[in-house]
């Protein structure tokens, strides 16, 4: 049992130790709430310290341990209570690959892949751009808040791609904005920022954003792209009279032309082609599944890990 | 602490899971403007020990995974006294949730009441 804490900073710092090894998101969740009530309750009684604000807490909010064990059950049950049961995995090796069709965690990891395009160059112009303004603007005296106000976006930036990564990769990941001593002075806050580790792994993140955006788009449109076209080639030549084993300029899966549609191929390789087709659109899916848990572990350890104290 | 206690605590743990959530969206649906946390710990409080069986800090994580579901809405808003505050309001869907959750309550208690009368305390 450690001692009781006199003082805001003391009891968060407890609370922080006391959820020592959870998940760094939660521990995030957990100091913004404690902090939350921790003020409230000093605003509705003016007359006492702090101290005694404390020692009246541990009994309503609960003491930093009882508050740690409080999150961690609380967080699994309730989140177990409200969301739909995970579906059973499926246990042959054929359901296993097939399954993912019904995975709704492949589309969502899919889109994310897609959209990263986006977002991806976003990110990387605005620190970039941010990063080198400040940088030119820092011989004069607007350079100093324009500076701050920089570092101060790429946070919220940081909460902003956690939501994303959270709805759409499934990984855990804050919701509240990093807890900020508000004890401390503006100046300190402010060096605070500066020189935390994790406004400088996030803007790594970001400029990482752009080549990984650009690597996920380009997979996702080329894999599904192929695996279409492989599909589609048999069918128009079974069902709406293309033909077969004709090189118009050269070997083509698929040429359309006018109205007339050929592919290249022989008759006989248009089963085999159409299997491989759909083999390739599953083995897409699980692709991005895969690249989806990876990305979501990446962007955790980029975005929050290096502020777990 | 004694067996008795354990188990009580435990069955206390077991009963406020499902019936916090429960609270919680009756107490928003109520008050018919948006609550932050501490404001909805303190109006708990009033209505007594037997609506939540332990710490007030139990409510942060439910209002979250709430919202996360959603059945609440919220915003932020600056405050002079502390930190910004997070604002809870219940969504339309809550509303529809909060009915269908309060019948099923009504149906357990009145069948667990009757189980239970009769019985020597």
């Amino acid at each position: 049992m450690t001692r009781t804490p006199s003082t805001i900073p003391e009891y968060l710092d407890q609370l922080r130790v006391a959820l020592a090894g959870a998940d760094p998101a939660l521990i995030q969740d957990a100091l913004y709430d404690a902090e939350e009530y921790l003020r409230s309750e000093m605003a509705e009684n003016p007359g006492k310290s702090e101290a005694e604000v404390i020692a009246s807490v541990a009994g309503s909010y609960g003491a930093p341990e009882e508050v740690a064990d409080i999150y961690r059950d609380t967080e699994v049950t309730v989140n177990k209570a409200l969301r739909p049961p995970p579906r059973p995995p499926r246990r042959s090796l054929l359901g296993g690959f097939f399954g993912v069709i019904a995975d709704p965690r492949a589309y969502a990891a899919l889109f994310y892949m897609l959209l990263s395009l986006a977002t991806g160059i976003f990110y990387f112009t605005w620190v970039v751009a941010g990063a080198s303004m400040s940088a030119g603007l820092a011989v004069l005296i607007i350079g100093i808040p324009f500076v701050i106000l920089f570092f101060g976006s790429v946070r919220v930036l940081s909460l902003v791609e956690g939501r994303l990564v959270e709805v759409m990769l499934g990984e855990r990941m804050p919701r509240r904005p990093l807890y900020a001593d508000r004890g401390k002075p503006w100046m300190q806050r402010i060096v605070d920022m500066f020189i935390d580790p994790r406004t400088w792994s996030t803007m790594l993140y970001f400029l990482a954003m752009l080549p990984l955006g650009i690597a996920y788009f380009t997979l996702v449109v080329t894999l599904i792209a192929v695996s279409l076209a492989f599909v589609a080639a048999p069918l128009a030549v079974w069902f709406f009279g293309a033909d077969a084993g004709i090189s118009v300029d050269g070997w083509q899966l698929l040429n359309i032309h006018d109205d007339i549609v050929t592919t290249s191929l022989y008759p006989w390789s248009l089963p085999l082609l159409f299997v491989c087709g759909i083999l390739l659109l599953f083995a897409t899916l699980h692709l991005a599944r895969g690249i989806g848990k990876l990305h979501g572990l990446f962007a955790k350890h980029l975005l929050v890990k290096s502020a777990a104290y | 602490m004694t067996d008795t206690d354990l188990q009580l605590k435990k069955f206390q743990k077991e009963l406020s899971a499902g019936t916090v959530s429960l609270t919680l969206l009756a107490v928003l649906a109520r008050a018919g403007e948006p609550m932050y946390g501490y404001q909805i710990a303190k109006q708990l409080e009033r209505f007594g020990e037997g609506v939540l069986s332990g710490k007030q800090s139990a409510l942060y994580p439910v209002l979250r995974n709430l919202e996360a579901s959603g059945l609440l809405d919220s915003h932020v808003e600056p405050s002079v006294a502390g930190p910004p505050r997070r604002y809870y309001r219940i969504t339309a869907q809550g509303s529809d949730v909060l009915r269908e959750w309060a019948a099923a309550w009504r149906a357990t208690r009145d069948s667990v009441d009757s189980v239970l009368e009769g019985l020597i305390p």
